[in-house]
């Protein structure tokens, strides 16, 4: 096809004018728009016009322009293959620019395999152990976005951003569509002071805040929504396969049994793991038979009142602070609950129990 | 600043295997500048229609502008927008600078430009001297503006906020409302602001759009809302206490129009009469709605309407200071309640007068819940 023909029938076939354009590398630069960006096939939108870029040199950008024209994800892939060379293409969609990411997203391949085929003991092989870094302890996070337009970014960028969050040693690795796993050094945490200065043993909430800050990132630069499940430190050559396998364990059941919550801690969550080993109609059967009016429990205001109670650890007179009730008030609701059910939270035993009916209550309700 | 309006056009979700849509043919036109509420209890789609304009969930139908640009397949990173949630979690590694700072630096601002917005938010939110602390060190309502500022320092088109203030108390609450009314008249920005709380529509927004079972029930300003409620939803969503409600039906007696109801028989107003004669409401049922602020007690009202008299007797009095509500029984079927002024020595169980304001009274048509009114 000759240059002036393709891009008159560009032009009609989108209602628009196109140009080939050569731009200093300054233009996308003042606009903000990053040089690592600037990479052939990428399609960026920019002052009202849309650019598909053709071919970088240090100073010139070399691209297709559509003027006035805003296009569609669809609509820029399509012209990507139209007038780029298949290798070239190859390149855009497995944007693969150095070594090291060749092999990331070669690591990536194995691990979701082998995952998915459930081969817990299996230690990285050889050929994919990317440097020293997976030697060493790193904090485990398994990213998971739902979005059409989570899933269409491209591995670079999101790299790109993790890394200038946290820093430049953390690993992204891509699994399966919309999924990542990011291995941090156990240093960030006290280099960057994740360590509460007050806790300076917890290393739970060492790790909750680095999950809670990547999850503010990602909704507040990209608006995003997203969840991270998140455990104990591990040296990833060796185990990295079956932490990746109980991670999305905790993710599925972190998901299922806390619905609003983004946050998925692998600690936090030993009773609802036990809980889901049983079948369901097993929980359903339990749940109609052992108890009797425990459609009290989920009534809103019974709900808050008995999370928060047990959030602090059943503390009557803290619980009553937090919820802007008399003391008086809540022991009025425990003992209302304590008439009509039989089960008294502020014993242990029921207490247990009322935090399982609860558990169990939120999985058959989606049912 | 770069500045524009919303429009969607048609917009409908529908989740895949639900038999309803979500969100039905949501039509609203954003102005620049405009505070818009998006008000509603709570599965009524509100959060689903602000999601949509963030890009969180796809528009099933429909089309959606932000300025003249159509963005229906745009990023939500590249709808140039922020958006404010809930949650107000900082970046828990950085301090107060550091994190509003981030994102500028992210889009390769230079660092006098990153320090300029920094401060001049800081500034705005009156936080500037807690720009070196770490969230820990923050109390709710400083971190609310940490996040607050991270959202300004953007200068986004528009500003996309979802309950940003259900996690403070209430206390905490009434000055953040203020604050942010105050902030985004003065950073003159598009704002879309989701609540199911009422009173944070009627006292923050330019004009609500109240939502039910995700159709636009109304969209108005707080007074057209307050005053002139299309249906029996948005009259008893807006306003505390409730409107109340009481069933009867409407009569011609010597000329006048009569709303009828067990304990009541008052007289509508001419002006009105005639509309309700003109649309064949007379020897219909209809249901009466009549706020507890138009209900009086004082002799002057009881002299002036005497055509609009009804006795009943308090069950409850309660007494808030400056105004007293009293929970009534019979006038219709159910309980009334009627705001009167706090020095009535009106006790539980007293008997009592009262004339209804029948020129602000509504009425409202027994199988369309319309206001006949309004329609």
């Amino acid at each position: 096809m000759r240059e002036s023909n393709w891009i008159w029938q560009f032009s009609q076939i989108l209602n628009c004018e196109v140009e080939q354009l050569n731009e200093p590398i300054s233009y996308f630069e003042t606009n903000h728009i990053d040089k690592q960006l600037l990479v052939t096939g990428q399609y960026i939108y920019l002052n009202d016009h849309s650019y598909i870029i053709m071919d970088t040199t240090d100073e010139m950008v070399s691209s297709i322009c559509l003027k006035h024209k805003q296009l569609t994800q669809s609509e820029a892939q399509l012209i990507r293959l139209l007038i780029l060379p298949i290798d070239e293409q190859a390149l855009v969609t497995n944007p693969t620019t150095n070594q090291f990411e060749q092999q990331i997203m070669k690591l990536g391949k194995w691990l979701d395999e082998k995952v998915e085929t459930k081969q817990h003991n299996l230690a990285i092989p050889d050929e994919l152990i990317l440097g020293r870094q997976l030697y060493n302890e790193m904090i485990p996070v398994l990213l998971s976005a739902d979005s059409q337009s989570a899933q269409s970014s491209t591995y670079q960028e999101l790299d790109k951003l993790i890394k200038s969050f946290l820093s430049d040693e953390v690993i992204v690795i891509p699994l399966s569509l919309g999924e990542w796993l990011i291995l941090a050094p156990i240093t960030i945490l006290k280099d960057d002071e994740f360590i509460d200065e007050d806790e300076q043993d917890s290393i739970e909430l060492s790790i909750a805040n680095l999950a809670y800050g990547l999850q503010e990132l990602l909704a507040n630069e990209w608006i995003w929504e997203s969840h991270l499940a998140i455990s104990y430190p591990v040296v990833p050559v060796k185990t990295i396969v079956s932490k990746v396998i109980a991670l999305r364990e905790t993710m599925l059941i972190g998901r299922k049994f806390h619905i609003g919550t983004n946050i998925h801690l692998q600690w936090d969550l030993q009773l609802e793991r036990l809980l889901h080993m049983i079948p369901d109609q097993e929980r359903e059967k339990y749940l109609e038979q052992s108890f009797k009016k425990t459609e009290l429990f989920v009534e809103s205001e019974m709900l808050n009142t008995l999370e928060t109670f047990f959030n602090l650890d059943c503390n009557v007179s803290e619980t009553a602070k937090k919820l802007y009730i008399h003391r008086n008030t809540l022991l009025y609701r425990l003992d209302k609950l304590k008439q009509e059910t039989g089960l008294d939270v502020r014993l242990f035993r029921d207490a247990v129990l009322v935090k399982i009916i609860l558990l169990l209550y939120k999985v058959t309700k989606t049912y | 600043m770069q500045m524009a309006g919303v429009r969607l056009e048609g917009i409908y979700k529908k989740y895949p295997g639900a038999e309803k849509a979500s969100v039905t043919d949501v039509n609203l036109d954003i102005q620049d500048k405009e505070f818009l509420v998006l008000v509603g209890p709570s599965g009524c789609g509100k959060s689903t229609t602000l999601r949509m304009i963030a890009g969180l969930e796809e528009i099933s139908e429909g089309k959606l502008y932000i300025g003249d640009r159509l963005v229906n397949d745009v990023a939500p990173k590249d709808r140039d927008i922020a958006m404010v949630f809930q949650s107000y979690a900082l970046y828990p590694h950085m301090n107060v600078y550091q994190n509003m700072a981030f994102g500028l630096k992210l889009r390769k601002f230079k660092k006098a430009d990153i320090d300029k917005r920094v401060r001049e938010a800081a500034k705005i939110l009156d936080i500037e001297h807690l720009l070196d602390r770490k969230p820990k060190a923050l109390s709710g309502g400083q971190r609310q503006r940490v996040a607050l500022g991270r959202a300004i320092v953007r200068e986004p088109q528009v500003f996309l906020m979802d309950e940003p203030l259900s996690n403070l108390d209430a206390k905490l609450r009434g000055q953040m409302r203020a604050e942010i009314s105050k902030l985004t008249k003065r950073l003159e920005t598009t704002t879309i602001y989701v609540t199911h709380d009422q009173i944070e529509a009627m006292t923050m927004g330019d004009r609500i759009v109240v939502m039910k079972d995700g159709f636009i029930q109304q969209t108005a300003s707080p007074e057209v809302l307050y005053n002139h409620p299309v249906n029996i939803f948005v009259a008893g969503f807006i306003g505390s206490p409730s409107m109340n409600f009481i069933d009867g039906s409407l009569a011609e007696v010597n000329g006048e129009v009569h709303f009828k109801a067990p304990g009541v028989d008052v007289v509508v107003p001419e002006g009105r009469a005639s509309i309700l004669r003109s649309k064949g409401y007379i020897g219909k049922e209809v249901v009466l709605g009549i706020r507890p602020e138009d209900l009086h007690e004082e002799p002057v009202f009881l002299e002036a309407s005497p055509k609009t008299i009804v006795s009943a007797n308090v069950d409850v009095a309660e007494n808030l200071g400056h105004e007293m509500y009293l929970y009534l029984a019979g006038i219709g079927t159910g309980s009334v309640i009627a705001r009167v002024d706090g020095r009535s020595t009106l006790r539980d169980g007293a008997s009592v007068k009262l004339a209804l304001d029948m020129n602000k009274a509504h009425l409202f048509d027994k199988e369309t819940e319309l206001n006949i009114f309004e329609n």
